[in-house]
């Protein structure tokens, strides 16, 4: 009788332990982006991303919020909600992927290179994008990295040919990570 | 059959835990996603509609310089080039002190006038985790009229005149306005504009120096770049009294073009003064008679930090 209930006990509370278990948070992860042209340097930054990793499969997802990215001149962080990303529209950025050939040793091993394959959405459309990051302990602590190109027409995002040679033909993306251990 | 139960209990939990495990991401994600308070930006594009105040003001340490022009009347014809040949200027300088402050000095060719100002904002429009309707700023503005004064003794009777004595208060108009705006939808915007102007001097007894007036102003955006402007200030008691000068309330129509780092604003209007003080209780032109005044203005952005 006791086993009865106790085996369904034991499993739900072991069900309930997966959810979180073995995975890494950050709340205020730095995502930049960059471009720069004779006319002009384009230069918006964010300190408030939110990403996960999965630990037992080398899952990762990163959400970042449109308007949490600062520049310097108010009037281009205003044109990037208004103009070109339609923040109201859009509210957010995702991406969600997977650590090609991970294994849990990398979150063990000092930072080392990695390459992540996932799916970019910016602007409400979707890229399937390989990028290249780092990975791995710093100072006992679990970082993470990465540097890559985006061109935003490919993202439905137009750029008028008036200030087309302002704003670069591509913007170089810099993603850096501090994770902690997920506590629920 | 209490162990079949057992085990199919058991492998519910387990199909469970394990449908768990891979929604997990977005599921955390979403269960870590903080409600964010949505502020309404670029109520309008400008820090003005047409001639009066807009909501929008400069951030912190961003400095506007505006350049505006108001020609003569349309109706010149080819021979003045539709009012080209006469312009009024002016001129300023604004800058945000704190994101919710902004001064302003500037200076009219109409009346020769220094103008200074400022804007501060009381509420801001918001959506998601704190609702606010409507934002409200409130605007405080002197106006320098600085035209020679009138010397000419003041005659008392046929023969007797006495001195006539000026004073540098004679010069100064004060006008309060409270900013009232709401950005309905991504395109449409709407401000009124309470405003309460006190001139120290008027031109004769019968002239108030007290002049109230309400102001509408809207923007409807036909591009991202492009965007269609009116606004119409109604004074409840100007001066009417005379044949000979009659004054209307200001209207106008405009678009606002934007090119980067400017915004170009063109527009009709029946106003030839740019600041409150004048385009309010002295606009002496008339849409229905001949009255129209081509003008633009121009802003140009410069960040400080």
């Amino acid at each position: 009788m006791l086993k009865q209930f106790l085996i369904p006990f034991l499993l739900l509370v072991s069900s309930v332990g997966v959810f979180g278990q073995g995975k890494f948070i950050a709340k205020n992860a730095y995502i930049s982006f960059y471009s720069s042209t004779p006319m002009e340097d384009i230069f918006g930054e964010s300190n408030e991303a939110v990403t996960i990793l999965d630990s037992e499969n080398g899952e990762i997802i990163f959400q970042g919020i449109m308007t949490t990215f600062h520049f310097k001149r108010a009037l281009m962080e205003e044109h990037f909600n208004e103009n070109y990303m339609e923040s109201t529209k859009f509210p957010k950025t995702k991406f969600k992927g997977k650590i090609e050939g991970f294994t849990k040793d990398m979150l063990k091993a000092p930072v080392a290179n990695i390459k992540i394959t996932g799916v970019l959405n910016v602007h409400g459309v979707d890229k399937t994008i390989t990028v290249p990051g780092t990975l791995g302990l710093q100072d006992g602590k679990l970082v993470a990295g990465s540097k890559f190109k985006v061109i935003p027409e490919d993202y439905g995002i137009t750029i008028p040919s008036l200030v087309r040679d302002k704003i670069g033909k591509e913007m170089e993306v810099t993603v850096k990570v501090n994770y902690v251990p997920f506590a629920q | 059959m209490k162990r079949l139960y057992t085990i199919f209990a058991g492998l519910i939990l387990v199909f469970f835990s394990g449908n768990l495990y891979s929604q997990d991401l977005d599921a955390l994600m979403n269960a870590e996603t903080k409600p964010t308070i949505d502020y309404a930006t670029a109520t309008f594009k400008a820090s003005r509609i047409i001639n009066g105040h807009s909501i929008e003001q400069m951030k912190k340490k961003q400095l506007d310089f505006r350049i505006s022009h108001r020609f003569g009347t349309l109706n010149n014809g080819a021979y003045g080039l539709y009012g080209l040949d006469q312009s009024v200027i002016h001129f300023s300088l604004e800058y945000g002190i704190k994101d919710w402050l902004m001064l302003g000095v500037g200076r009219g060719s109409y009346n020769k006038t220094y103008d200074s100002f400022a804007k501060f904002r009381l509420l801001r429009q918001s959506s998601g985790s704190k609702v606010m309707p409507i934002s409200v700023s409130y605007l405080s503005s002197v106006e320098l009229n600085s035209l020679k004064f009138d010397t000419t003794p003041i005659q008392t009777s046929s023969t007797t005149t006495t001195p006539r004595i000026n004073y540098f208060s004679s010069r100064l108009t004060y006008v309060n306005q409270l900013l009232i705006a709401r950005k309905f939808n991504e395109n449409f915007s709407l401000q009124l504009t309470p405003t309460y102007i006190h001139r120290n001097f008027v031109k004769t007894e019968l002239d108030p120096n007290d002049i109230f007036a309400m102001g509408i102003g809207a923007r409807y955006k036909l591009s991202k770049r492009l965007s269609l402007n009116a606004e119409y200030y109604y004074t409840y008691n100007p001066n009417n009294k005379f044949t000979d000068t009659k004054y209307y309330n200001s209207a106008s129509v405009g678009i606002d073009i934007e090119t980067g780092g400017h915004v170009f604003q063109i527009m009709l209007t029946n106003s030839q003064g740019m600041r409150e003080g004048t385009f309010i209780p002295q606009t002496t032109d008339n849409w229905f008679d001949k009255g129209i005044h081509l003008g633009f203005n121009i802003s140009r952005v410069f960040a400080f930090n």
